[in-house]
């Protein structure tokens, strides 16, 4: 039947692979979030059910220092990079006659391809040679450059897909360039820049490569804290860290991914 | 629609920041719109010629329709007038003031846009209040008013929805209480009835065309239905290739074409290449391709042996059995139409003409595919145009 032909469930193994897919993919994590909940120091064998050492990361004062710090940073990242990643989407999004607009495009879009040791070496060197001494600063200012990007991708998508001509019909009802921005445009785009603002928070949160070569002391983010602290020997106390961690990007992500599907209807 | 709402609708309701637009002292009348050898080229790779050198008055209070096929320039034409597109070359007045200026938002002109563009976002209350409200009325000044032209559409009772949860035709609607809400001084429409079906398209021609009147604004429509423009128009421009080909009353437009592709393009027309063999007063004998000769008007400024191009429209022409006079043929097909039924009739030198009778009785044909027949044409239904 035709039907069948176009049916992928078709082709053999297809169940088994997809299983092992998963498998793969999930069981480390499953493993570490189950073993966060460990009543002893173990994290290979099970020894009943406690919150103890949840209890502990939250009372660490350096694992609080180091949360408060990578908060600190993404949320301020990703409200940079997404108000400069919306203006650069409006600019070439309504410039018909721009010229060099795929070059400025490639440009917003050129460090995705870079390998990060590259960016994060290339940072440290101009941050050092121009004796920027920020502390955080220094940090967030990178993360909010390699962020931009991972805003842009989804303010544009979002952007392209709005029907100009509403633009169109509010200059023609008495809204002026501004008017026009703050009451159609965006309202519409703002599915877009909210799941920008979240990809650019996640992307900052997560980082480790740049943040690593710029970090001084006081200035430790949640994953340089789990690496050192993994170095000296694993405890269940970083897989309750990290379950958290994980436990925040998957509803970071969510609403991202909600809102862009309500962006696609 | 409800129109006799419309006596609740405050006119003049321009705001105070718009130009000065009132009509003269003088008893000169001012055209709406005025354009004087208007141009417009979409630069670019291959820079686009859309609008050559229009001339053009639109009066006050008048329903002005652009017809033509097709990429002709209507819409360009439209934009240009609202402020979308910047003009070329040449002027273009609103009663009187130059607008080429004026950034879209400072025209006392509004739009109905042939894909409605209405704001997704926005109830359809707040959609119609938009332009109120920018003008600077206050919240509830704006949504009473809003609320009044929802009524003249017939939408109050969906005020609080929003749009994508309205059928295309109450979208349609939304459109024009939206656009006629601030009350400009002209109305654009580009195509607003294309989407809609039959049904719904005949019955809001009749309500864009009392809307027209009862609010006594200029609305400018563009359609390429020929039909919508003869029914609607107080007059109508017909476009071609950017450039304007006549302007005239429908009736004008219709029975007295000034060119071929006006006549080609409004209604069905046959076309025959004659040459003048006789000037006989108030009639001419032409003398057709097929050998056939044919009255017809006598045109001034044409002397005999001059070639020109005659037509005639296909319901002016009567097909019938007695073969002393007229064109000779033979029916090739019948179309039964309903109201009418038309004949496609091959000539002697197998052109093929069509005629159109009414069907006042029956319907049943006047003739048999096949069968030998004269067709004959009132003189006075004979156009004739220079080739
Ligand atoms: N933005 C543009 N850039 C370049 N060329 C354009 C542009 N807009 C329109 N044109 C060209 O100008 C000509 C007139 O276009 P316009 O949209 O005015 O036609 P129209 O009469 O409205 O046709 P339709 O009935 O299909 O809407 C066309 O040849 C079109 O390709
Ligand atoms: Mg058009």
């Amino acid at each position: 039947m035709k039907k069948n032909d176009r049916d992928i469930r078709w082709l053999p193994g297809l169940s088994w692979l997809t299983a092992l897919f998963f498998l793969f993919l999930y069981t480390p994590l499953l493993v570490l979030v189950v073993f966060s909940f460990n009543a002893s120091r173990s994290t290979t064998v099970w020894s009943g059910f406690s919150l103890e050492w949840y209890h502990k990361a939250f009372t660490n004062d350096a694992i609080r220092v180091a949360t408060q710090n990578s908060v600190i940073i993404a949320t301020l990242a990703a409200i940079l990079a997404t108000t400069i990643a919306t203006s650069a989407a409006l600019a070439l999004a309504r410039n018909k006659r721009m010229k060099g607009k795929q070059a400025f495009h490639g440009a917003m879009l050129l460090p995705l391809m870079i390998p990060e040791i590259v960016t994060a070496v290339a940072t440290l060197i101009f941050f050092s040679t121009i004796g920027l001494g920020l502390g955080l600063g220094n940090i967030i200012l990178a993360h909010t450059v390699f962020c931009i990007p991972f805003a842009y991708l989804p303010i544009k998508a979002r952007l392209e897909s709005m029907d100009e001509n509403l633009e169109m019909a509010a200059r023609d009802l008495y809204a002026d360039k501004w008017a026009t921005l703050r009451f159609v445009t965006l309202p519409l785009v703002m599915p877009g820049i909210i799941s920008g603002a979240m990809l650019a928070f996640i992307i900052s949160l997560d980082d480790f490569i740049i943040t690593l070569m710029l970090a001084q002391a006081g200035s430790t983010t949640l994953p340089i804290y789990i690496y050192s602290f993994v170095r000296v020997g694993i405890t269940p106390e970083i897989n309750a860290v990290s379950t958290i961690l994980i436990g925040f990007s998957v509803i970071v992500v969510s609403v991202s991914a909600f809102l862009g599907r309500k962006t696609a209807s | 629609m409800r129109l006799n709402a419309t006596t609740n609708m405050p006119l003049n309701r321009l705001p105070e920041s718009k130009p000065d637009l009132k009509k003269d002292k003088q008893d000169v009348v001012i055209p709406a719109i005025e354009m004087t050898d208007l141009c417009k080229v979409y630069s670019g790779e291959t820079p686009v010629n859309a609008l050559h050198n229009a001339n053009l008055e639109v009066h006050d209070n008048e329903f002005f329709t652009l017809l033509g096929p097709s990429g002709c320039g209507k819409s360009t034409l439209l934009r240009l007038i609202a402020g979308f597109e910047t003009v070329t070359s040449g002027n273009l007045k609103l009663f009187g003031e130059e607008l080429s200026a004026l950034p879209p938002e400072k025209r006392p002109i509004n739009t109905v846009f042939q894909h409605y563009s209405l704001f997704p976002h926005m109830t359809v209350l707040e959609n119609v209040a938009f332009g109120l409200r920018r003008q600077g009325k206050s919240e509830r000044d704006a949504k009473m008013t809003a609320k009044e032209m929802l009524d003249l559409v017939q939408l109050d009772q969906y005020a609080q929805r929003y749009p994508k949860q309205l059928s295309g035709g109450q979208q349609q609607r939304v459109a024009l209480a939206r656009a006629l809400a601030p009350h400009p001084r002209v109305l654009l429409l580009d195509e607003p009835l294309s989407a809609l079906d039959l049904k719904l398209r005949q019955s809001m021609r009749v309500e864009l065309k009392r809307l027209q009147r009862e609010t006594s604004i200029t609305f400018v429509f563009v359609t390429h239905d020929q039909e919508e423009a003869l029914a609607m128009s107080d007059r109508i421009a017909v476009l071609s290739n950017g450039r304007i080909q006549q302007v005239s009353d429908p009736a004008t437009i219709y029975e007295h074409p000034e060119n071929r592709f006006v006549a080609d393009f409004i209604g069905d027309a046959n076309f025959f290449d004659a040459k003048i063999d006789k000037v006989d007063g108030e009639f001419t004998r032409y003398r057709l391709s097929t050998g056939d000769i044919l009255l017809g008007p006598t045109t001034e400024a044409r002397s005999e042996g001059a070639e020109v191009s005659i037509f005639f429209r296909p319901e002016k022409a009567t097909v019938s059995l007695d073969l002393t006079g007229g064109l000779r043929g033979r029916v090739k097909d019948i179309l039964y139409l309903g109201d009418s039924t038309e004949y496609r009739i091959y000539l002697a030198d197998q052109s093929e003409i069509s005629l159109k009778a009414e069907n006042l009785k029956d319907g049943s044909p006047l003739a048999e595919v096949g069968t030998d027949v004269a067709v004959s044409v009132d003189p006075n239904a004979i156009r004739v145009l220079s080739r």
